[in-house]
C-alpha cells in the first residue's frame, strides 16, 4: 500500500526539490525533501519499505539531476539501511530522536554525495563544500525533521491503523 | 529468517538493482526509458514551476503587495478576482518584458538563430549548477547549444530529452569558457569555484588588466564570440607565476533566470593545441 503512495509522493518531492528548494537556500544548502521522507518513514518502524522509498526517491532525484542515474538512489539506500539499525532500540521512542537521526543521516548523505562527486572527477574543496553545502543543508534538514516525522507517523497511522483486540 | 537478515537481503537486492541501472545508464543503454520517464515529470515540473514563479514574484515584491492590498481595501467586492488577475498580469508583464529584451538581443545578433525557453527547475543536487528548460529535442535543441539572456552568457545544453533539456551553467565547477578581456585584448579561461564564484585564469602576465573591464566570450570552443560574461572585480598578479588571475562578477543573475535564449545555429570552433 505504501508503495502506491510512495511513488507519486517521492516523485512530487523530487520535483519540488528542483522547482521550489532552489528558492529557499541557506548559502548553497537546501533542505533535502526526499531524504527527509525516507528517514521519517524509516522511523515509523517500516525500514524495509523506507529502503524501497530511498531507491524510488533517489531515481526521481537522479532524473532531474546531472548526476548519473542511480547515484542518489544508491546513497539514499545506504542512508536508509544505516537508519534501519535504530529500529527497536530503547531510545527509539524519544521525542527528540528524529533530530539526532536526521543530523547523522544528513551528514552521511552529504558526505557520500561529496565522495561521489569527487569520484566523478569534480575538483572539490572539502572546506568550502562543508561550509556552504553540508552544514547549511544539515541545519535545514534538522529544522524540518520534527514536522516531517510527525507527518510520516500521521500517514503511517492512517495507512496502517493499530488493530484493537476486543 | 530473522529481521536483520531480511533487512540485509532487501538492501542487498535493491543495491544490486540500483548499481545495475547505474551501469546501464552510464553506458547509455536506458536513455529511451529516461526520456519516457522524464516526459510526464517535466510536464508536472513545468506546471508547478509556473505557479511557484508567480508566488515567488508576489512574495519578493513587497511594494507591489502593498499597492495590491490598498486596491483590495478600495474594491472589497472584487478582492479575489482582482488579486488573481493582478498576479497573472504581473507574471505576463514580467514575461513580456523579458521576452522584449530577449527579442532586442536576438535582433542585435542577426547571425544567430535562437529559440526562447522557460526555466522550469534547477538541478536537485546542490553540487551541480544546472537548470532545466521546458524545451528539448522536439523543439530541435541539441547537446552543446549555447544558452544566453539579453544580459550575457548562461551556459550550454548538457543533456537533451524530447520535452526538456538540462543546461550546464557557467558557474558549474566543471564548466570552462574561452574568454577575451575587452580592453586588455588578451585571452583567458573562465572557470568557476565550487561556490559559484567566477574567475578568469591563464591571463598573460604582460597584459594590462583593469578592474571593471568587460569579459566577453572569445569565440573559440563552445560559444559564439563577443557574448558578455561579466566584469573584472579583482586582479591577482604574482611575479613568480606564469599567468595572472582575475575574479569576475557575472553579468547574468543566475538566481533570477526565468526565460533564456538557446542559440540553435552555432557551430563550435575547435580549439587547436599548438605543438611545442
Amino acid at each position: 500500500m505504501s508503495y502506491f503512495i510512495g511513488i507519486p509522493l517521492l516523485t512530487l518531492l523530487a520535483i519540488f526539490q528542483s522547482v521550489l528548494m532552489s528558492h529557499i537556500e541557506l548559502l548553497d544548502g537546501r533542505a533535502d525533501l526526499v531524504l527527509l521522507a525516507v528517514v521519517s518513514w524509516s522511523l515509523t518502524r517500516r525500514s524495509e519499505e523506507a529502503m524501497v522509498w530511498a531507491v524510488i526517491g533517489g531515481f526521481a532525484l537522479d532524473l532531474l539531476s546531472g548526476l548519473p542515474l542511480g547515484s542518489n538512489a544508491l546513497i539514499l539506500l545506504i542512508v536508509a539501511f544505516l537508519v534501519s539499525f535504530l529500529e527497536g532500540r530503547f531510545w527509539e521512542a524519544h521525542l527528540l530522536m528524529p533530530l539526532g537521526v536526521m543530523l547523522v543521516a544528513s551528514l552521511a548523505y552529504h558526505f557520500l554525495c561529496t565522495f561521489e562527486i569527487m569520484i566523478l572527477g569534480y575538483d572539490v574543496s572539502l572546506a568550502v563544500v562543508f561550509r556552504r553545502i553540508i552544514l547549511p543543508s544539515t541545519f535545514l534538514n534538522v529544522v524540518i525533521a520534527l514536522p516531517a516525522s510527525q507527518l510520516a507517523s500521521a500517514l503511517h497511522s492512517r495507512l496502517f491503523p493499530q488493530e484493537v483486540e476486543l | 529468517m530473522n529481521r536483520s537478515n531480511s533487512r540485509l537481503l532487501v538492501a542487498g537486492t535493491l543495491a544490486l538493482i540500483t548499481i545495475g541501472i547505474m551501469v546501464l545508464s552510464i553506458g547509455g543503454f536506458i536513455t529511451p526509458v529516461h526520456d519516457m520517464l522524464l516526459r510526464p515529470i517535466s510536464s508536472v515540473q513545468e506546471w508547478i514551476a509556473l505557479r511557484v514563479s508567480a508566488i515567488h514574484d508576489t512574495l519578493t515584491a513587497p511594494r507591489d503587495v502593498a499597492s495590491l492590498q490598498a486596491e483590495i481595501a478600495r474594491l472589497q467586492s472584487e478582492v479575489a478576482r482582482l488579486e488573481q488577475e493582478i498576479i497573472v498580469l504581473r507574471e505576463q508583464a514580467t514575461e513580456a518584458e523579458i521576452l522584449a529584451s530577449l527579442l532586442n538581443y536576438a535582433r542585435s545578433q542577426p547571425e544567430n538563430r535562437s529559440i526562447a525557453a522557460n526555466v522550469i527547475g534547477r538541478d536537485t543536487s546542490p553540487f551541480i549548477r544546472s537548470i532545466w528548460l521546458d524545451r528539448g529535442s522536439d523543439s530541435n535543441l541539441s547537446k552543446g547549444m549555447p544558452v544566453v539572456t539579453e544580459r550575457g552568457l548562461v551556459g550550454r545544453i548538457a543533456e537533451v530529452f524530447p520535452t526538456a533539456s538540462r543546461v550546464q551553467l557557467i558557474t558549474d565547477p566543471e564548466s570552462a569558457v574561452n574568454v577575451t578581456l575587452q580592453l586588455a585584448r588578451t585571452d583567458g579561461v573562465l572557470v568557476a569555484e565550487f561556490n559559484g564564484e567566477l574567475s578568469v585564469d591563464m591571463i598573460d602576465q604582460n597584459a594590462e588588466v583593469t578592474v571593471g573591464e568587460l569579459v566577453l566570450t572569445s569565440g573559440l570552443g563552445n560559444f559564439p564570440a563577443d557574448i558578455p560574461v561579466g566584469q573584472i572585480i579583482n586582479i591577482r598578479r604574482r611575479d613568480y607565476e606564469l599567468f595572472q588571475e582575475a575574479s569576475v562578477q557575472a553579468s547574468v543573475d543566475f538566481e533570477a533566470l526565468n526565460i533564456v535564449l538557446v542559440i540553435t545555429n552555432f557551430q563550435p570552433i575547435p580549439v587547436e593545441l599548438t605543438s611545442p
